[in-house]
């Protein structure tokens, strides 16, 4: 009676004890249901239909919002085509820059006395903490052609002026190097996490063999953080897919439209002119080319 | 070692925290006054929303509080929604068919595309004792109606401004007290202004935003139009012309510096480096703030051939969806609101009520809301066309283009068209 009895409270405990790690991921499933796939559902919906905000009928048009994006003619064709452009040269100029000095600042952390490290570490990852429109807020100031603390400096030194924020390729400059000084505390702290756990072993071992700083860098440290640093390649590539704010308040996608990117495209024509069905279209196929180029990073 | 990492970690991410929520602070609807639900029946509550989430919300508040202390017949729940989230809030409310307003405040260039698409109601049937159309500048009619119908009740014009910096007129022997009025008069007081070598000028060229205000005001007082018989007039000479004329400001006549940045202009007015400045009647609070000695006028002529200043509006509307029930109460609110809007030239408007900008009192209240209401009887609003703002987005590229003299103007504006 006694074994009968076992197996059926084991089996209990199990349930039991399955449904308690179930209670624990159900409030992220909730959410991830509530802000992720049910406005992806939601959004794939929309765009198949002719969506005017305040229209009172928003008839089922198939595909056709996305064969206006596809059709050479159409003003929507160029908007997103534009918009994609801007928005890829940002990415390609922003994450290389984003992590190699990211990883660039982790190891020269990781090379200074504790205390020190700890206090650069906080100061290089405030400005993380601090939202996109205080960022631009202290960027607007700093670059201002003519009133700027940069511009004032380089006169002070003879220089001429430059419109870092009025002409190309300054314009692309002021928006990456703004974005690094906000974003690289992250990518930083995330590298010097992975360096240390580089085994010490390795590099003792290194040592015995000759090896120079450059030569464990190559051959035992880049190997061993692999993984994360295609982590940090992955999440900087998406974030920099998704720039919105520093060009929106900085720049105004000027100058005239090439600072113009693709979200800011989206969110006009969603917002303004109310038509959501060819912005969520645009939106879908934007999250299309990330998830394809994520993939091909893997 | 660790511990301490991690402790050090856990103040950023609540400095973020912290830091986040005080951004967003913000957003979201804020409840105004008014509303103690429950206490009086449903149909004597009306719902009024404005996006004066700026200095100006609080003038507004005021004369809705006064006017549910001076009746006990109906009650104005007065909601303020952010106004970077105004017309997404009402194009949601009108999407998802619930929480609709009973009545809010619109901007003139938005009125075209609501009325439309039959959400907001033609008012003709409100017009009578408690309100009337003869009450109200005919312009402010004109901008409140579409299509000869009258969609909303008018609270105020808003035309762009001219200020000047009188220590900077005073300095260049200038009379601080005479503005310029014609081009003529515009072009040589910039001169006399500027000074390149302190890094000072007489008239800073915005590139970007307001030029949305500035730059059809000239296209009008060189006697033309931006958007006439259906289509786009952006080849047009008075277009050129206007686009050419700002641009010999920065090269031909060297009084503005070029390359200036979004809100640069604004900047260097407020750093005494710029004697003269156009804007909408809004910045009035942050010239008040930073303590400048600035006067305000109407704007100059800089055009050729006539008067004329590109102005918006903001006008109460009432939505299609209305309870019928509360029409009495939102035309006796708009009645009173016609009457007694001189708390809202305080915040340096001008109402176009003729009860109130023809009163004595208006004429003190402050030195800038007169100055607004001169230039009434020769306003000229955005055209009647489906999201205008939207439509002239090519030819602000353009003049930004231009501006920073990277396009020739001709040349933009072809492209624009």
């Amino acid at each position: 009676m006694k074994e009968a009895k076992l197996p059926a409270s084991k089996a209990k405990k199990e349930r039991l004890s399955k449904f308690t790690s179930f209670l624990f991921v159900l409030p992220y499933l909730l959410l991830f249901l509530a802000f992720l796939f049910i406005p992806l559902v939601y959004g794939i919906y929309i765009s198949l239909h002719d969506y005017n905000l305040l229209s009172s009928v928003q008839p089922f048009i198939g595909f056709e919002n996305y064969a206006t994006i596809f059709n050479p003619d159409s003003a929507m064709n160029s908007l997103f085509f534009e918009g994609l452009g801007n928005t890829v040269k940002f990415v390609i100029f922003s994450v290389p820059l984003l992590v190699a000095i990211g990883l660039g600042l982790a190891l020269l952390l990781n090379s200074i006395p504790g205390k020190l490290r700890t206090f650069f570490r906080t100061i290089y990852f405030i400005p993380y903490a601090i939202s996109v429109s205080v960022v631009s807020i202290i960027f607007l100031w700093i670059l201002d052609t003519n009133s700027g603390l940069l511009n004032m400096y380089l006169m002070d030194l003879g220089f001429d002026a430059i419109p870092w924020l009025t002409k190309q390729p300054f314009a692309w400059i002021s928006l990456i190097g703004a974005t690094i000084w906000w974003t690289l505390g992250f990518n930083m702290i995330i590298f010097i996490n992975a360096l240390n756990e580089v085994p010490e072993e390795l590099y003792e071992a290194g040592a015995i063999d000759g090896a120079s700083a450059w030569q464990k860098f190559i051959h035992i440290t880049l190997p061993t953080i692999r993984p994360i640093m295609l982590f940090v390649i992955i999440t900087s590539t998406i974030a920099s897919f998704n720039v919105f704010g520093q060009p929106y308040l900085m720049t105004r996608g000027g100058p005239g439209d090439s600072t113009e990117v693709l979200l800011m495209g989206i969110v006009n024509l969603a917002f303004e002119e109310r038509e959501l069905g060819v912005a969520s279209a645009m939106a879908l196929l934007m999250s299309l080319i990330m998830i394809v180029i994520s993939v091909i990073q893997f | 070692m660790k511990k301490m990492n991690k402790r050090w970690s856990a103040l950023a991410v609540t400095c973020s925290a912290v830091l986040l929520t005080a951004c967003s602070g913000n957003s979201g609807v804020v409840e105004e006054g008014g509303g103690d639900s429950g206490g009086s029946g449903e149909s004597s509550e009306i719902t009024l929303w404005a996006p004066f989430s700026g200095p100006d919300g609080p003038f507004m508040k005021e004369i809705v509080d006064e006017y549910n202390e001076s009746q006990d017949e109906y009650t104005v729940n007065f909601q303020i929604v952010p106004q970077t989230e105004y017309y997404r809030t009402v194009d949601l409310a009108v999407n998802g068919e619930s929480n609709m307003p009973d009545v809010m405040v619109m901007h003139g260039d938005q009125m075209f595309t609501y009325a439309e698409k039959g959400i907001i109601r033609d008012l003709g049937d409100l017009m009578g004792d408690e309100i009337s159309a003869d009450e109200y500048h005919p312009n402010a009619i004109e901008g409140a109606s579409v299509e000869e119908a009258l969609y909303g009740v008018p609270l105020d014009i808003h035309p762009l401004l001219f200020y000047w910096n009188k220590d900077m007129f005073e300095a260049a022997g200038l009379d601080p007290e005479q503005p310029p009025t014609n081009r003529e008069e515009f072009i040589e007081y910039a001169q006399a202004l500027t000074n390149e070598d302190e890094n000072q000028f007489g008239y800073v060229v915005p590139t970007l935003w307001p030029q949305e205000f500035i730059f059809p005001t000239i296209v009008f007082q060189n006697g033309g139009e931006l958007y006439a018989d259906g289509e786009v007039q952006f080849t047009s000479d008075a277009v050129v012309e206007a686009l050419e004329f700002e641009r010999s400001l920065i090269d031909e006549y060297a009084v503005s510096p070029s390359d200036v940045q979004q809100d640069g202009e604004v900047t260097m007015f407020l750093q005494g480096r710029s004697g003269m400045h156009m804007n909408g009647p809004w910045m009035m609070k942050q010239w008040e703030d930073s303590g400048l000695n600035y006067g305000v006028a109407p704007v100059p002529q800089l055009g050729t051939e006539q008067e004329g200043v590109y102005a918006n509006s903001h006008n109460f509307v009432v939505p299609e969806s209305v309870d019928e029930a509360k029409l009495d109460g939102i035309t006796n609110f708009l009645g009173y609101v016609g009457d007694n809007a001189l708390a809202w030239a305080e915040s340096g408007q001008a109402p176009a009520s003729k009860a109130v900008y023809e009163s004595d009192e208006f004429q003190e209240v402050n030195a800038q809301s007169p100055e607004v209401a001169k230039q009434f009887d020769y306003v000229k609003f955005g055209p009647d066309v489906e999201n205008w703002g939207q439509a002239t987005s090519p030819l602000m590229e353009a003049v930004n283009e231009v501006l920073l003299g990277q396009k020739d103007a001709a040349e933009a504006l072809e492209e624009a068209q």
